[in-house]
């Protein structure tokens, strides 16, 4: 047995027991697996949200759940997946719920009117543009592309973990991966004075 | 990617590209990252924590030890439950019934509305299906005309055949708004034509004479009443 796999299946089992604690009501084992876990479930909600606030309504709200529901965890399966999907969901739900305020901020400025990128006297300016254009367009990507694009990208996660979180296979994660890059790069080709 | 890029030029473009592009996950991550710094990771957990416990726990952690002979109690407890559970099933539909029903009601008018057109059809076919019934009825009737002397013949059937003339002029009369309606010309010309027979059958109670059988039956032939018959049943059959 390689040392990689004794490692997870310790952790694994240490997960599993921290679960049944908290199944018992055991306020330190739910808070010891909130420490864990809560940047990372942050960073998947604010990629999701772009909200401090919303986003740490989405960490709460998971966890509140995972509280709720750690009876239904399958022992065996990635923990980190079961956790991240719920987050997910949680977040997008939250996403969905508040798009009128979103939308406001997505039409804020259209995305022709950012001047392409080049020389320009304001340096700082055009990076903020660049950046604001960016963060637009990977919002506008297909929910399973943005999904798959943030958690490799926001989270930094592998694709095999990707692949458990949203319950697909690591090469469908890696084709949405490819996916989601090619539509970035058509839709930001205009701001970053590429051409197709 | 290397090799991607000794391919030519635009492999090259595209991989600056691409490259540019992923920086700017950079910029977002680092955003991220300062967002993630402003938090308080130590008291979170806590926080959580507490509204987690306030809350409804899981039910392991609520359920309460079992009592030694708990289930004698339910058990006790069973019929009165059951009585509860079915005075509210009862309650219900009771309120429903004598609340909600002159609405249901109205809403099942509403699921069985017909359209004009439909009801039209309908009764058209209604019309033709009486007016076939009359025809058959009456074919039968004049066949009895051609029966020979004897048994229940002609002459013995005289009061019968007097009263089954009767009933089929009844139902002409009621055919009559019927042929009337709808516009079917070659079936009302033929009804009549069979009602004059029949009325004049209607009043003959007493035995017909040869000379009058051999009369009807002449009218009937003239007219070549069992062919018209035998086509305006077909035509009507066929929904012409």
């Amino acid at each position: 047995m390689s040392e990689v796999s004794a490692g997870r299946e310790a952790e694994a089992a240490e997960i599993a027991s921290l679960l049944e604690r908290i199944r018992e009501g055991d306020r330190e084992a739910f808070m010891t697996v909130t420490r864990l876990y809560q940047r990372k479930v942050f960073v998947l909600a604010y990629s999701i949200l772009r909200d401090r606030e919303d986003a740490l309504d989405a960490v709460q709200e998971t966890f509140l759940r995972l509280y709720q529901k750690c009876g239904l965890y399958r022992p065996g399966s990635s923990f980190q997946g079961w956790l991240l999907q719920m987050a997910k969901n949680i977040s997008i739900d939250h996403y969905r719920k508040n798009r009128r305020k979103r939308q406001d901020w997505e039409t804020a400025r259209p995305l022709e009117e950012i001047p392409a990128a080049g020389p320009s006297p304001d340096g700082d300016s055009a990076a903020s543009d660049l950046r604001q254009a960016f963060a637009r367009s990977v919002d506008t990507l297909a929910e399973r592309q943005k999904m798959v694009f943030v958690m490799r990208h926001y989270n930094e996660l592998q694709f095999n973990e990707i692949s458990e979180t949203m319950k697909i296979s690591i090469g469908t994660a890696k084709s949405l991966h490819f996916k989601a890059v090619q539509n970035l790069r058509k839709r930001l080709a205009p701001v970053l004075g590429i051409e197709l | 990617m290397d090799e991607y890029a000794g391919k030519g030029p635009g492999s090259r473009a595209e991989i600056a590209a691409v490259e540019r592009l992923l920086r700017e996950t950079e910029t977002v991550r680092s955003e991220i990252r300062k967002a993630a710094d402003s938090v308080d990771w130590d008291a979170l957990p806590g926080l959580i924590a507490d509204r987690a416990l306030a809350a409804e726990g899981p039910k392991a952690r609520l359920a309460p030890a079992p009592r030694p002979l708990a289930w004698l109690a339910a058990f006790r407890m069973r019929p009165a439950l059951a009585g509860l559970a079915a005075g509210l099933v009862v309650g219900a539909a009771a309120m429903y019934f004598a609340v909600k029903a002159p609405e249901s009601r109205s809403g099942r008018d509403d699921a069985y509305f017909a359209s004009g057109e439909f009801l039209d059809s309908a009764e058209r076919e209604m019309a033709r299906r009486n007016t076939v019934d009359y025809l058959e009825k009456s074919q039968f009737m004049l066949l009895d005309m051609f029966e020979p002397a004897g048994g229940e013949g002609p002459v013995a059937a005289a009061a019968l055949r007097s009263e089954r003339a009767r009933d089929l002029l009844q139902k002409k009369k009621y055919l009559n708004t019927q042929l009337g309606t709808f516009q079917m010309a070659k079936a009302k010309a033929l009804c009549d034509q069979i009602e004059m027979l029949f009325l004049e059958l209607s009043q003959v109670d007493d035995e017909l004479t040869a000379a009058e059988l051999e009369r009807i039956r002449a009218l009937i032939e003239d007219r070549q009443i069992f062919l018209k018959i035998n086509l305006v049943k077909k035509e009507l059959q066929s929904g012409v």
